[in-house]
């Protein structure tokens, strides 16, 4: 199992502000920012990112728009500077939200443009977007997902044509050469990830072979997992522990006290990332049919419930860090007891290869931050990495 | 009665009713809404027909058909192939603005045009809004702006059967793929108002908070021959809010028209 380290780069100090308002998203005013402040935490986040790639971490990035909970906006920039900073980490865009980019051939030139700079460390995510994207792009909620296709076709024909332009006369996107420089060191294109949290996400990244990562929850990921699995196997094509990833919350410690409330002030990022005004949660389109119903059905205050292992309802916008544990939301505790979590969890999942670790939730202060990642990366990680080379089939159940 | 056409390779399901001289509703961005008042009402003077838009109730929403100019070459397509002579074209909200683009392209087979509280023109500067941002707020606020009696619009989706929450979930989509951006508007829709050659009524409801009674004025100013009247106690849906109302000041334009 590879392990990623990942920080949204918060900006924490607007988070009070937020939640009074009842959104830290999109129409959350920017007087709540402060920049001196936040020069500070962005330098800070970067040396922690840093830091990764001396404890042996791979390192992830994504990025968020008008919204107090994710300063990065642009994973390539972000990713530039990390590229410079690091030696071995493989850095992980995950990723752009190809659907509400109007450019795709300027994705493909710069994640070719990160490649060839990290000397081919780039892997590259592909993401559909969370629906409150959708109203700070203003990209047409309708249409995304046939635009995501589209796009998706265009990066990676864009990085792997090498004989001179060719024209793309689409649905949605017009270019008459597409010819980019620079081309990427790996071939024919740096790993694709997709993100995603339904079954049907799990049958297009196994159509593409694609890593499919998921996040927050088991009881979402393992459907998820399976249908890729299923998928692959009726395409011919065993599908191993390397396709599949999962985003938590880790917090290790000296003690399990200790790892616990680092994981529960990491954890504060869960709990702020679904407070989002209601308008911005399910702009129309944006799910399918089938899902809209449920929702109509439901109410409109079902969303962001989660169960746990047990079956009972978790709102993660007021879970301890215990309910957490129990949805596989956090895992935490001293190296080897995060290592027992996290091992039985891949083996529940039928075998997960890729960890996504948020180590930076806000209010965890720089110390903290930096003694996480540093137990994480040389008391954990090296024993999970290990664990990779055991098949899913012998890690299932 | 409800039936079934195919109309350039689009399957429409259309409801016709009443008899007399005919007359094409094109429907608010909310739905067609059939079952309410208003369309009884309207089939007491006229043969009323009245399309599901592409992507609403069970009428298909091919990939290719993207823009209000389609759905405009869409009905003059059904204005021909139901041969309509003399025809009322009658289109609210986001049908206003379909029925609009109809009239700019062709008027051959109708003779008077009716827009109540139509979506589809810009008006004012670039950080004014003409039309309410119906997508970036809750569902109350909505009510507020869209009704003068907020209750009026209450549904209770929770009762409805799941074909019927399918129906409105592909509404609200389609709505989304021909108004998302720009926001329920054609930016170039206003320089060719000019070229409505029919007696044009401005239907508007006194209190909608969507388009307001100023932004009808400045549809009013462009169309050659358009009258307006406001209609009390009504918001952005006046044939839903004041049906009988509506329906007579309709039936008197046209015979006076």
């Amino acid at each position: 199992m590879r392990c990623w380290y990942f920080s949204e780069m918060a900006y924490h100090p607007a988070w009070e502000a937020g939640l009074a308002r009842g959104t830290l998203r999109v129409v959350l005013p920017s007087s709540n920012f402060d920049p001196p402040t936040a020069h500070g935490l962005l330098n800070r986040y970067l040396d922690e990112f840093a830091l990764c790639d001396e404890v042996g971490l791979d390192i992830m990035v994504n990025e968020h728009h008008s919204t107090a909970t994710c300063m990065t906006v642009s994973v390539p920039m972000a990713l530039a500077i990390i590229a410079r900073e690091t030696k071995r980490a493989r850095l992980l865009s995950l990723g752009t939200p190809i659907a509400n980019r109007p450019d795709p051939v300027r994705v493909a030139e710069e994640m070719a443009w990160l490649d060839v700079l990290s000397g081919g460390r780039l892997e590259m995510g592909l993401v559909k977007g969370a629906p409150y994207e959708i109203q700070p792009a203003n990209s047409n909620p309708a249409t995304l997902m046939r635009r995501y296709w589209e796009a998706h076709d265009l990066i990676l024909k864009a990085m792997s044509t090498h004989d001179g332009p060719f024209n793309w006369e689409g649905e949605f996107f017009h270019y008459r050469s597409v010819n980019i420089w620079p081309k990427p060191i790996q071939k024919p294109a740096p790993p694709v990830w997709m993100t995603g949290m339904s079954v049907d996400t799990g049958k297009l990244a196994a159509e593409r072979g694609h890593v499919v990562g998921t996040l927050l929850s088991g009881g979402t990921a393992k459907p998820m997992y399976d249908a890729y699995r299923q998928r692959a196997r009726e395409l011919g094509w065993d599908a191993g522990p390397d396709r599949m990833a999962f985003a938590a919350v880790v917090g290790v410690g000296a003690t399990r006290e200790e790892g616990l409330r680092r994981a529960d002030q990491i954890a504060d990022y869960v709990r702020t990332a679904p407070v989002v005004a209601e308008p911005f949660t399910n702009p129309p389109g944006y799910n399918s049919i089938g899902a809209n119903v449920a929702i109509m059905k439901a109410g409109p205050r079902a969303h962001r419930i989660v169960k746990d292992r047990q079956g009972n309802s978790i709102d993660h916008r007021r879970a301890t860090v215990q309910q957490f544990m129990d949805t596989d939301t956090v895992f935490a505790g001293t190296p080897d007891e995060v290592f027992q979590q996290i091992r039985d969890f891949s083996i529940r999942m039928g075998g997960i290869g890729h960890l996504l670790f948020f180590g930076q939730g806000g209010h965890l202060g720089h110390e903290d931050a930096t003694e996480n990642i540093k137990l994480f990366g040389r008391e954990v990680a090296p024993r999970l990495r290990d664990l990779s080379v055991e098949p899913a089939s012998a890690a299932a159940e | 009665m409800a039936r079934s056409i195919n109309i350039a390779g689009v399957s429409l399901e259309l409801e016709q009713r009443g008899s007399g001289r005919p007359l094409l509703f094109l429907h608010p961005g909310e739905g067609l809404q059939p079952q309410l008042e208003w369309l009884d009402l309207l089939a007491r003077h006229f043969r009323v027909i009245a399309p599901h838009h592409p992507g609403w109730s069970n009428s298909a929403l091919p990939d290719w058909l993207m823009t209000v100019d389609d759905l405009a070459y869409l009905y003059l397509d059904l204005a021909a192939f139901e041969a309509l002579e003399n025809a009322i074209l009658l289109g609210a909200c986001f049908g206003g603005w379909i029925a609009a683009e109809m009239a700019i392209r062709d008027t051959r087979r109708f003779a008077q045009l009716v827009l109540a509280d139509p979506l589809g023109i810009k008006v004012g500067g670039f950080t004014e809004r003409d039309i309410a941002d119906m997508h970036a707020i809750s569902r109350e606020d909505y009510a507020r702006l869209a009704w003068a009696d907020p209750a009026k619009g209450e549904r209770d989706l929770m009762r409805l059967p799941d074909t019927e929450l399918a129906g409105i979930a592909r509404g609200r989509e389609a709505f989304a793929r021909f108004g998302w951006k720009p926001y329920m508007h054609n930016p170039r829709l206003r320089h060719w108002l000019h070229r409505i050659d029919l007696p044009t009524l401005l239907l508007w409801g006194e209190q909608d908070g969507i388009v307001s009674t100023t932004y009808g004025q400045a549809w009013q100013a462009e169309i050659r021959a358009a009258q307006m009247q406001v209609i009390p106690h009504a918001g952005h849906f006046p044939h839903w809010e004041q049906p009988k109302d509506f329906v007579d000041r309709l039936v008197r334009f046209v015979e006076s028209n």
